[in-house]
């Protein structure tokens, strides 16, 4: 069972029909990625570039123009494979008329459970995602964090074996966006399989196993965070106690300097924000470039 | 934890859930305020005779309680039509306009259940109003027609008619009463509503807003009401000398599917407020063909709805 992966997208492309026979949007261009169970995968890219139409599509909510999706071996067209599924989608909205807990239950219950267990379960969610306190009131009143903590609450309660999360830190505050951050952690660390989409990029890099970068529909880079990260070329020293004598020493010649350890050697990184940037931008001045030449 | 089975495609259960929220939607949005203005119309009726006759020129009793009967039913159906249009039209563009809907379908929700849950819900909630307006009808006509029981008895007596017809003429007034035949009126208008609910539910699966939806039922609501006239009209014309081909006949019936004839339903109900005798047969028949038409169109809807896009 383990070795069939929680995610699987092949060859996805999806295009929109523009309105009035217009232009059509290429939203998806052969996009194939694989997330292997209780990985944390990152899906990142500029605005319009894809992202939520990937995860929708993985989700069935929008059929592939071709291609396939697949949840734990199950194809996404089929009702089946959304049992072991929550997802949080971009901007949540759920019903206004109902309570926060009300709202987790109706979602639990869609998912057939029912009596104690969903009761504890419930209030297990409302706990985990700090909504205790607003239980009892309308979603109305809540506010864009509280809507989103509440979609997490509803995306976790039957205990799926994967979650997708658009964006679960859009509108959140600093704090609650650290302890998102820590709840998807610890998602990770009871096996759960999370694919997310994101712009913030240190939270990415912090938590996410394996990343891909999208751009206009084409996954431009995918690998695993450590390797996408480093940089073959450098290496990286991290000194204890270095004076600046010192640091003129090291620069003429490392390897003969005592008194000072070395304590870790290893590649050095870039931030996944200037390899994002350095994706992204190479890609555009491509485009551009092909543009101009089509153009001439 | 218990893993979920295999999804069967519809769960009666599932629907149920849907049902119920989207009632406590409906009731939460405060749509039974609106039975109070229709509660007080029913009781000012009742105090509404037709004075500006006295004695024996006065309407007679059973007129003025048919009158009593037809305003009621009529304003039972048009309250219950027009709910099942505009709250269907609201629910489902806008659980797509809000996004809700990706919510419920990345569970293991099967679309026919989303559709038939919301279905459901109307239905419950109209049955509600539905049942609350019967009571007062009820109610105020059992009043209205022991009123005119005794002034007639009175009147008779004065007079001088003989007891058997004071008898006849009190069971005359009797059956123009609460009785059971004019439940048939409400039901048929109850099913009416049903009907047009799941014509606004089809509507709804491929119109874009809201406005749209209601103005399209509202049209269907309307030809359907005068279609079997229209389709008389057009296909029978004995006049021209027309036999009706079988293309015709295809036509008809086609028509006939997309717009369903609602005066069938109302033949029931003026039946039932004239006091006539409406066969039990006959309301089942109508049953057994709203059932079909409400069939037709929840597979329709869930044919458009299954290949939607969000
Ligand atoms: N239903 C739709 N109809 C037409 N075009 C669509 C539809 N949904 C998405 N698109 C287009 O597809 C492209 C990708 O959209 P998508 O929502 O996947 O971007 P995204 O990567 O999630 O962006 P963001 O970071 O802003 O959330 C966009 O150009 C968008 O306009
Ligand atoms: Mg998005």
């Amino acid at each position: 069972m383990s070795d069939v992966a929680a995610v699987e997208v092949k060859n996805l492309v999806k295009n929109f029909k523009g309105p009035f026979r217009g232009k059509k949007v290429h939203a998806v261009r052969n996009v194939s990625l694989t997330i292997a169970p209780g990985e944390v995968y990152g899906l990142i890219g500029p605005n319009g570039s894809g992202k939520s139409t990937t995860m929708k599509a993985v989700l069935g909510l929008v059929a592939p123009s071709s291609g396939m999706c697949a949840i734990f071996g199950r194809n996404s067209t089929k009702v089946d494979s959304r049992s072991e599924v929550g997802f949080l989608p971009e901007n949540p909205y759920f019903y206004k008329h109902l309570t926060g807990a009300e709202t987790v239950r109706f979602y639990g219950k869609l998912c057939g459970m029912k009596g104690l267990e969903l009761k504890h379960r419930v209030e297990e969610m409302l706990e985990l995602v700090g909504l205790q306190d607003a239980r009892d009131r309308r979603l109305k009143g809540y506010s864009k964090g509280m809507l989103q903590r509440i979609g997490l609450a509803q995306a976790l309660v039957q205990d799926p074996k994967l979650v997708v999360l658009d964006e679960p830190t859009a509108g959140v505050d600093p704090v609650g966006s650290r302890e998102i951050r820590d709840l998807i952690l610890e998602l990770k660390n009871r096996g759960i399989t999370v694919f997310l989409c994101s712009h913030l990029l240190e939270q990415v890099q912090e938590i996410c196993d394996r990343v891909g970068i999208i751009h206009q529909g084409v996954l431009v880079n995918e690998g695993r965070l450590d390797d996408l990260i480093s940089l073959e070329d450098k290496t990286e020293l991290i000194l204890e106690n270095a004076t600046p004598e010192l640091m003129d020493q090291i620069r003429t010649l490392v390897e003969v300097t005592h008194g000072a350890g070395v304590i870790s050697e290893g590649r050095a990184r870039t931030t996944l924000e200037s390899l994002f940037l350095k994706e992204t931008r190479s890609q555009t001045l491509r485009v551009r470039k092909k543009r101009k030449r089509v153009s001439k | 934890m218990s893993r979920p089975s295999p999804t069967s495609f519809f769960s009666f259960r599932r629907s149920l859930i849907i049902a119920q929220s989207t009632v406590t939607q409906l009731v939460r949005m405060k749509v039974f305020y609106f039975l109070a203005p229709i509660a007080l119309l029913f009781l000012g009726l009742q105090f509404f005779d037709a004075f500006w006759y006295e004695g024996p020129e006065a309407l007679m009793p059973e007129q003025e309680l048919r009158m009593h009967k037809n305003l009621c039913l009529g304003t039972m159906m048009l309250f219950t039509s027009l709910f099942a249009i505009v709250s269907t039209a609201l629910l489902i563009p806008g659980d797509i306009e809000d996004r809700t809907l990706y919510t419920i379908l990345c569970k293991p929700v099967p679309r026919l259940d989303y559709l038939v849950g919301k279905l459901f819900g109307v239905i419950a909630v109209i049955f509600i109003a539905m049942l609350v307006m019967d009571v007062l009808l009820v109610a105020t006509l059992h009043f209205r027609t022991e009123e005119k029981l005794i002034e007639t008895t009175e009147y008779m007596t004065k007079i001088g008619y003989p007891e058997r017809e004071i008898e006849a003429g009190r069971a005359e007034i009797a059956a123009h009463g609460p009785t059971l035949l004019l439940q048939f009126g409400v039901i048929s208008h109850f099913l009416k509503a049903c009907v047009i609910a799941a014509v606004a539910l089809l509507i709804s699966t491929f119109s874009t807003s809201t406005l749209f939806t209601i103005a399209t039922s509202v049209m269907i609501w309307i030809i359907g009401a005068f279609q079997s006239i229209a389709r008389d009209g057009l296909f029978n014309d004995a006049e021209f000398g027309d036999v009706p081909t079988w293309a015709d006949k295809i036509v008809g019936t086609l028509v006939s599917l997309i717009f369903p004839d609602f005066l069938l339903y109302e033949a029931i109900s003026d039946g039932a407020a004239r006091a006539e005798d409406v066969l039990a047969m006959d309301m089942a028949q109508l049953g057994g063909l709203s059932a079909l038409y409400i069939g037709i169109y929840v597979v329709l809807s869930w044919f458009v709805f299954s290949d939607k896009e969000f």
